[in-house]
């Protein structure tokens, strides 16, 4: 596979993460918010702000339709939902010939969709249904995904990059809600929490619906079968990683092996009590950079090689 | 294509009435027609009396029958779907890039079974013509000494590469994928008004384009014994891979400037449907004169490149060295032979609008043979006579520079006003080898949906020609429409569009 086509498949599937974990979040966000006191909320969205951008905002606006349209529909913020969708579609359009009509046509018509909505207008109704509906679409786009296009080596560049986002974003939903410092969350932050990661249903069927930070933090760090754990994520990830690259030579391979089985073996063996005892955040942003690790040894190794040293 | 085109349609399945109560429509008279102006130029559709004309006759039936209000659901359908594949081109102004559909009419052109055999006979000898001229004039020049062509306007013409004197090309075919343009003239008889031989595009449209109007009209179509295009991207791999020296493993590659090319969306979908590789020139190297893509497994050999980049930004070491599309040794790995180029460098020099009036002369001259499809009356206005011609009949005629392509630096004379034409003029003077000039043909008026009812808009037609060890046509081609009332201009860098186009069988 083209370098170039596997760095687009890549980044394509990381920026589709990226705007399904938005989506999620603001629509959880958005329904949940009726129930909460002013200064619950608003610590709320600050942790929401803080999971969901890469910079820091000095001057977090007062109302919910201004923190949206940044979150959401404004181009210039690179973190919007907006413009990692037109990120997505970017990099689709540059290797429309390695995706099919379906994954092509789904990222597409997601993106004129919300393209053409007036950030305002959401707030007539409830603002939370466009976002329901742009997850419905993004699970279309990720049952065809799924289902068009054969699962060799472009579609696990893809499973790379939804996969290192995935981890990058829990990692990020975990930090603001565990550490220390600042307005503590409240049960229904917990509660919220589990849903922004549509983890509720398969947290209560395994620790029934008693809901304990330690618990949910065990359940989104360790839990080998739930697709939004760090665990799983990584599990994936280590997965891939095999079958990207089939012929490049063993040590350009090793070095980007090795560094995956590193993070595998620290979340395999990652222990909640020791955790919970105030590491938490070091082991977090541990495991976020081990991924960028991963990320650079995969570009060094796979696509941004340089002629002279294959020749 | 996709789904939602096909959305509450049950007769997009289903049979069109296409032999329901023969109400023959009159142009001009009956609904939809009721603005259908029959002018000077040839109708597709009708003959003069208003009537139809036998191949249109079941396209006319259905017409009639369906409500005003279901073609513009149809036409919306359309363009939907074309937004939604992104077959669009961007348009870039005050920073913002806006995403533009090409726009493509519903109603297909049909061409009969009579009319394809000679414009493919005719296609046929033009370019078996003009791949030996290319092959003379890169080797002996035996043209040039019989004085058939002027030396100077092989060796003046920017087109001209002499890095590819001497060099063998595959089966000596130069150009490996022409389009040329056809239009039909007041008499109804096809004539050839332009060679494309450098980098033709369209071929996405004739397809996608197929889609459509097979969509619109299911009865009529399957009723009327339409050959099929769709094989279009296989025969294109064949004639690809007929340049390879060798058989087995032929690896081919798409050359693209990439996505922000208008024509990217074709690049990508040829490429897609031949099932080989799309590159950019940044995915490409050349060591020791051998061109590989980088992949993530290592370099991978390239064997042939169907290149959709102009010959200027090739290779910056040879051409443009501000070219950052090309790839740096690509002309030598292509001299060294260890790459085949599609089309061949320097095929311009025979596309040019001068050679052009002198293509006739090649047939004559290389095939002993007389031409099957004529050329329009073309003044060279390097002659005095002619250029005396010309000025004197500015408002008549269609002034056009030889280098440039899309419509570009032309005059309309009939359409210009008289301080355009004076300007004009003064270029003419200052630079007569530049230029020539045709009389203004009225280009075939064929119907065209416009939102409320059916009118008359002038057309082209450009086929497809495949050229490597022989030359195949594929039965189709894509038909440009000059949307605007009046307008003769078919380019869609200047408002046109395009639409279906229906080669019979019998």
């Amino acid at each position: 596979m083209l370098s170039r086509v596997a760095d687009s498949l890549y980044w394509m599937s990381r920026y589709v993460e990226r705007a399904e974990h938005t989506a999620r979040v603001m629509a959880v966000k958005l329904e949940s918010m009726v129930e909460q006191q002013p200064e619950d909320a608003r610590a709320s969205w600050a942790r929401v702000v803080e999971a969901l951008q890469d910079t820091h905002w000095n001057d977090l606006p007062q109302d919910a339709p201004a923190i949206t349209k940044r979150l959401v529909f404004d181009r210039e913020n690179e973190s919007s939902l907006l413009a990692s969708l037109s990120f997505a579609r970017d990099n689709a359009r540059q290797v429309r010939e390695a995706l099919s009509n379906e994954v092509w046509g789904n990222l597409n018509r997601l993106y004129l969709h919300l393209s053409g909505v007036q950030a305002d207008a959401i707030w007539v109704h409830s603002p939370a249904i466009l976002f329901r509906d742009v997850l419905d679409e993004m699970q279309g786009l990720e049952g065809v995904t799924y289902s068009t296009l054969s699962h060799g080596e472009g579609w696990y560049f893809l499973e790379l990059g939804k996969y290192i986002e995935r981890v990058q974003l829990l990692g990020r939903m975990l930090d603001v809600h565990f550490r220390q410092g600042g307005v503590a969350p409240k049960y229904f932050d917990w509660l919220v929490l589990l849903k922004f990661c549509t983890a509720f249903e398969p947290y209560t069927k395994l620790y029934t619906a008693s809901i304990k930070p330690q618990k949910i933090a065990e359940f989104l760090l360790f839990d080998p079968e739930f697709p939004h754990s760090i665990r799983f994520s990584i599990d994936r990830v280590t997965e891939a990683l095999a079958r990207v690259a089939p012929g490049a030579p063993p040590a350009r391979r090793a070095s980007v092996e090795r560094l995956a089985g590193r993070l595998k073996a620290s979340v395999d063996f990652g222990q909640i009590d020791e955790l919970m005892s105030g590491g938490i955040a070091t082991f977090l942003s541990d495991i976020t950079r081990q991924c960028e690790k991963i990320h650079e040894a995969l570009f060094a190794s796979y696509i941004t090689y340089g002629a002279e040293t294959v020749l | 294509m996709q789904g939602e085109a096909l959305a509450n349609t049950e007769d997009f399945g289903g049979a069109d009435p296409v032999t329901g109560p023969a109400r023959a429509a009159l142009a001009g008279r009956d609904a939809p027609y009721a603005k259908y102006d029959l002018g000077r130029a040839y109708d597709e559709m009708f003959a003069p009396d208003g009537k139809p004309r036998p191949p249109y006759i079941a396209l006319d039936s259905r017409l009639t029958s369906l409500a005003l209000e279901e073609l513009v659901r149809r036409q919306q359908a359309c363009e939907q779907s074309f937004l939604h594949q992104g077959i669009t081109f961007t348009v870039y102004s005050d920073n913002q890039a806006t995403e533009r559909i090409i726009p493509t009419d519903l109603l297909p052109r049909i061409v009969t079974a009579g009319e394809w055999e000679r414009i493919e006979r005719g296609l046929t000898q033009r370019i078996t013509a003009l791949n030996l001229f290319l092959r003379d004039i890169y080797g002996d020049g035996r043209v040039l000494k019989d004085g058939i062509v002027p030396r100077e306007m092989i060796y003046g013409s920017k087109h001209y590469r002499r890095e590819m004197r001497g060099l063998p090309v595959p089966h000596g075919s130069y150009v490996n994928i022409c389009g040329s343009d056809l239009v039909r003239n007041e008499a109804g008889d096809f004539v050839v008004l332009e060679d494309n031989l450098r980098v033709p595009s369209g071929v996405s449209y004739m397809l996608a384009n197929r889609d459509v109007a097979r969509r619109a009209f299911p009865g009529v179509f399957r009723s009327m014994n339409v050959r099929p295009i769709e094989h279009y991207p296989l025969e294109l791999l064949a004639t690809l891979r007929a340049l390879a020296p060798f058989e087995q493993d032929v690896s081919i590659a798409v050359l693209t400037p990439g996505v922000f090319n208008s024509a990217y969306f074709e690049h990508a979908f040829l490429a897609r449907q031949m099932g080989v590789e799309l590159v950019e020139g940044r995915d490409l190297l050349v060591n020791d004169n051998v061109v590989y893509t980088r992949t993530t497994s290592g370099l991978k050999r390239i064997d042939v490149i169907y290149r959709r980049i102009d010959d200027d930004f090739i290779d910056p070491l040879i051409f443009r060295e501000d070219s950052s599309l090309g790839v740096s040794g690509l002309f030598n790995a292509y001299r060294a032979g260890n790459v085949v180029i599609a089309n061949a460098l320097g095929t311009g020099v025979a596309d040019d609008k001068a050679i052009y009036a002198y293509v006739p002369r090649l047939i004559r001259y290389y095939l002993s043979e007389e031409p099957v499809l004529d050329n329009v009356e073309t003044f060279l206005c390097r002659e005095d006579k002619a250029l005396a011609h010309v000025l004197a009949n500015l408002d008549k005629l269609v002034v056009k520079a030889v280098g440039e392509s899309g419509g570009y630096g032309m005059l309309v004379g009939p359409h210009a006003s008289q301080a355009e034409r004076d300007t004009f003029a003064q270029k003419l003077k200052a630079d007569p080898e530049n230029y020539i000039a045709q009389p203004t043909i009225q280009l075939s008026t064929a119907p065209t949906f416009v939102g409320d009812g059916v009118e008359a808009r002038h057309v082209d037609l450009r086929p497809f020609i495949l050229t490597g060890t022989e030359t195949k046509i594929v039965p189709g081609a894509l038909t440009r429409v000059a949307l605007k009332r009046g307008s003769l201009v078919v380019n869609s860098s200047q408002g046109g569009g395009s639409k279906d186009t229906w080669v019979l069988s019998r």
